[in-house]
């Protein structure tokens, strides 16, 4: 038996929740690979929109329809039906810009993974992922589904390659492994700035130039088995995927005159380029939206930390989006307390970010640039999904449930056994209690 | 041997003649007399100059700013004594909380409608190092961390702070009117906290609180035991921290023995010499004193009952933990010797100490009588939102079973905050009489919306959202940066919400 099919119309099944799912549990003995999540306000953070008493069906682990309130067919069939009962269900929220699954205590060195002195842009980080971090059902607390995880690298203009995972915490949650080229550029304490733009610069221009003459070299000599040009190595394969677009480049980067030359860049090497960062960006937007370049940014920085960071300000973020950009807002360098992603997408609302664009600044645009089947509640799309207990961005909130792949996950963590240990009564000491 | 147990000497012989005849005592004193003449015990002599020791060199210049009679209407009021009064009107002037109730009039006063707002006391927060860290990070203003000595219990934050610190504005725009300062937490004995009022001023005793208590930061743990260990100097261990404290301590008792004494003798009008003056000393001896308060960042369960033991044994008061990530695991110790515990809703992780988190960490200390829970920053981020920091607890614990109300949780960094800095006297609540501090929120302040539109200290605005005449700009910023701006792209100004 593949599947138990419950047949019974959408409406009946909003007054009986309750026999809905005790009913699905007679499926036990094959896994579950339908879901249908009914009477929820879905933010599709798509060209639907938000459709109040909304159904969205699942089938192994994809989403393969959306109803709206209108188009509710008079039957859903699924091997297990939720009701939403009018609960927000959103996509599942895309962390980044954090060591998740390359850090268990931070001041623990055997427990880092995210640098080496070692690292270069070739540095494949996904390799020390460990989807069984205590940090993982953690993050899922805040409605967390999969994360662009960027490592520091070492000590050289690239620091590596970031890659993305889910956070299923199962062993295949590297969904992919080096999946953008990460740069460091702006301020130093030794040195000048200046040298890490002139290396990338010199390094895109002495790639083009050894891909053309390669390309020269390859057409000559044809049919000459011998002559083949030798395959580039394996940092320079990683700038060639920058130059013909395979790989994007996520720059650290927060001066304007820093940025500037970036764009500049970008427009000669047809660079896909996202800003990371970015402080000053708000002096340069009508440029970095002409450029259509994407912003990873904060939106709590609003102190001069530096002199490359002097025009921060809360409602940065509501000015980028207002000159056309797209901006990813991530909870930069933080890896314990990525579930408060949320909040920060809240902060942004409460600074002149309409609450439509700071869903999509925490969902659909990561998803955008990075080229994830996620990010929106819409056909083909990974089943990761939230269901809220109210406003995902509010304090008072909570997750109630959430997907990843079309399978519900726990938000229990290691915090909540804490927890129910030291608030249990017991005539033992509390060890026993477990 | 110090010269003024020498004179203990004297004054026993002196008052027993059985052992020595008359004449021997006067040889003796006569003696005395030519060779310690400034010592010298008789009690006819007469006394040098009294030695003291200033304990306010350098003084509070703090002045009020401006202020009119203030009356908001309609408000929903948190009084930080655990009340909400709903639909209530607060009064203040010179200074004060007047009146708070319900239809209050006051004809000479300035009118604020709040209908729809909620109003708190100002916000407190007990651990922050503004000011000695400022922004911009550079390295010629990082001045909060004396990482010389273990024992450097002779500096005080005070003498780092750079007023002009940026991150005081922003934290007042985040309803913040009071906050302690402290040293890092490298030594075990930082040196000593001061304590703030948030105005903004060119200098750091303009901004200092009248008359608040001096803080001693200790430090439990990781960071003294990683810094000095990494020297190979004590401590390198835990028991290395501890006996650091207790060798500390030890002279620091002989110390204030030398000056009680110094006190006695010479009010029972012996000329006797002061004890040498020690600044590190002065320092413990002022917690022996009972006039400096323990400020000590400790982490774990089993090293703040250690702590605690250890204030026992000398005889001091152990205080406050500040980040007391494990105080859960302890919370009826803590409230039973009286302790406040300053915590972080949910910072965890960043080293081993701070890996046993748990979201309701502050609701379970407070949950038990005589506790004094606080929700501190130690972040220029995050005290911008200790509102929000505070709403993070209530809202995760009463999801685990507590019934915790706005009430309640606006202790946490109002009137709680101030018990743990010796200022609940004058500031943390509205109760009349105390000084008018006093945020005015465009809403619940536990919203994650929540922004402060007026902040008051001692009954002066000295913030509004929506009137740049009141928003304050530290001199660094003036003429280079546009901060806050409202910018071409945006087709309305935020301000106008």
């Amino acid at each position: 038996m593949k599947h138990f099919n419950l047949l019974i119309s959408a409406r009946s099944l909003r007054r009986a929740f309750v026999v809905a799912s005790s009913l699905s549990l007679i499926s036990v003995t094959s896994q579950a690979q339908t879901l249908a999540i009914i009477n929820a306000t879905v933010y599709t953070v798509a060209k639907q929109g938000v459709l109040p008493e909304a159904a969205v069906l699942v089938e192994d682990g994809k989403i393969i329809a959306v109803y709206s309130k209108d188009q509710m067919p008079e039957k859903i069939i699924a091997d297990e039906i939720i009701d939403a009962k009018g609960g927000i269900l959103t996509p599942g929220f895309i962390a980044s810009n954090n060591l998740l699954g390359l850090v268990e205590v931070g001041a623990v060195s055997r427990t880092r993974d995210g640098s080496d002195k070692k690292a270069d842009i070739t540095f494949n980080a996904s390799l020390a992922f460990n989807p069984k971090s205590s940090l993982i059902p953690y993050a899922r607390k805040g409605g967390i589904t999969s994360s662009i995880v960027m490592p520091h690298g070492g000590e050289g203009v690239f620091t590596g390659q970031s890659f993305v995972v889910n956070l299923s915490a199962d062993f295949n949650s590297v969904v992919v492994s080096q999946h953008a080229v990460i740069a460091n550029f702006g301020a130093k304490s030794k040195g000048s700035r200046a040298i890490n733009l002139q290396t990338f610069a010199n390094e895109l221009e002495d790639a083009t130039k050894a891909l053309s003459k390669s390309k020269k070299a390859k057409a000559k000599n044809k049919d000459k088995e011998k002559d083949k040009a030798k395959s580039p190595k394996r940092a320079q394969q990683v700038i060639n995927s920058l130059l013909n677009g395979k790989k994007t480049l996520l720059a650290h980067v927060d001066r304007a005159t820093d940025i500037l030359v970036l764009l500049t860049l970008k427009e000669q090497y047809k660079l896909d380029l996202v800003l990371v960062g970015a402080s000053d960006a708000v002096l340069v937007a009508d440029e970095i939206a002409k450029a259509k370049v994407a912003v990873m940014t904060s939106a709590l920085a609003n102190l001069p930390n530096s002199f490359d960071s002097l025009h921060n300000s809360l409602n940065n973020i509501a000015q980028l989006q207002a000159a056309g950009i797209k901006v990813i807002i991530s909870n930069s360098g933080e890896s314990h307390n990525i579930n408060q992603l949320r909040f920060d997408a809240g902060i942004a609302a409460a600074n002149g970010l309409a609450k439509t664009d700071a869903l999509a600044s925490v969902t659909a645009n990561a998803a955008d640039v990075f080229k994830l089947n996620a990010g929106r509640i819409s056909i083909g799309k990974n089943a990761d999904l939230v269901l809220w207990s109210a406003d995902p961005f509010e304090i008072s909130t909570k997750v109630n449930a959430i997907w990843i792949n079309g399978k519900a996950l726990t938000t229990q963590s290691r915090q909540d056994d804490l927890r129910n240990r030291y608030t249990s009564k017991s005539e033992l000491p509390r060890a026993y209690i477990k | 041997m110090s010269l003024s147990s020498k004179c203990t000497q004297l004054k026993r012989v002196q008052f027993n003649p059985k052992s020595l005849s008359p004449r021997s005592v006067l040889t003796v004193l006569s003696v005395s007399f030519f060779t310690l003449t400034l010592t010298a015990c008789l009690p006819n002599e007469k006394q040098d100059a009294k030695v003291s020791i200033n304990k306010n060199p350098y003084p509070s210049t703090y002045q009020a700013m401006p202020s009119q009679t203030t009356l908001f209407t309609n408000a929903t009021i948190l009084t930080g004594t655990g009340q909400r009064i709903n639909d209530a009107d607060i009064l203040i002037a010179k200074g004060k909380v007047q009146q708070v109730g319900k239809n209050l009039v006051a004809p000479e006063a300035i009118v604020i409608d709040a209908k729809g707002k909620w109003i708190t006391p100002g916000i407190i927060d007990v651990h922050s190092h503004l000011g000695v860290y400022p922004n911009p990070q550079v390295e010629s203003h990082s001045d909060g961390n004396e990482m010389t000595s273990p024992n450097t219990s002779e500096v005080w934050a005070e003498h780092s702070v750079w007023p002009q610190d940026p991150a005081f504005d922003t934290a007042r725009a985040g309803g913040v009117t009071s906050l302690q300062i402290l040293p890092g937490s490298a030594n075990l004995f930082g040196g000593r906290g001061v304590t703030l009022r948030n105005v903004p001023s060119t200098t750091m005793q303009g901004m200092k609180f009248l008359d608040a208590p001096y803080g001693l930061k200790m430090a439990c743990g990781e960071n003294p035991k990683r810094v000095y260990g990494s020297r190979k100097v004590l401590p390198s261990t835990r028991m290395g921290n501890v006996a650091g404290y207790r060798s500390a301590w030890l002279a620091a008792t002989e110390y204030k023995r030398e000056w009680d004494k110094y006190e006695r003798d010479y009010d029972a009008g012996k000329n006797v010499v002061a004890p040498k003056r020690d600044l590190e000393l002065d320092t413990l001896m002022g917690v022996l004193n009972d006039e400096i308060l323990i400020h000590n960042h400790c982490y774990k369960a089993e090293e703040m009952a250690v702590m605690v033991d250890l204030g026992k044994e000398f005889n001091y008061h152990s205080g406050t933990f500040h980040h007391g990530i494990e105080a859960y695991k302890i919370a009826d110790l803590l409230a039973e010797n009286g302790n406040c515990v300053a915590m972080w809703p949910d910072w965890w992780g960043f080293k081993m100490e701070a890996y046993d988190m748990i979201e309701e960490n502050v609701a379970i200390v407070d949950a038990v009588k005589n506790s004094c829970a606080v929700v501190h920053s130690d972040s220029s981020t995050t005290i911008q939102r200790l509102n929000q920091e505070a709403a993070k607890v209530m809202f995760r614990a009463n999801e685990s079973g507590f019934s915790l109300k706005e009430q309640d949780a606006i202790k946490w960094i109002t009137s709680n905050a101030a018990k743990s800095l010796g200022i609940d006297e004058q500031v943390g609540s509205l109760e009349i009489g105390k000084n008018a501090d006093v945020v005015l929120w465009n809403g619940n302040p536990f919203s994650v919306y929540a922004v402060a539109e007026q902040v008051y200290v001692d009954g002066a605005k000295v913030f509004d959202k929506y009137d740049e005449k009141y928003q304050a700009k530290s001199d660094f910023l003036l003429g280079q940066a546009s901060n806050n701006n409202a910018n071409k792209h945006l087709t309305h100004s935020v301000n106008e919400k």
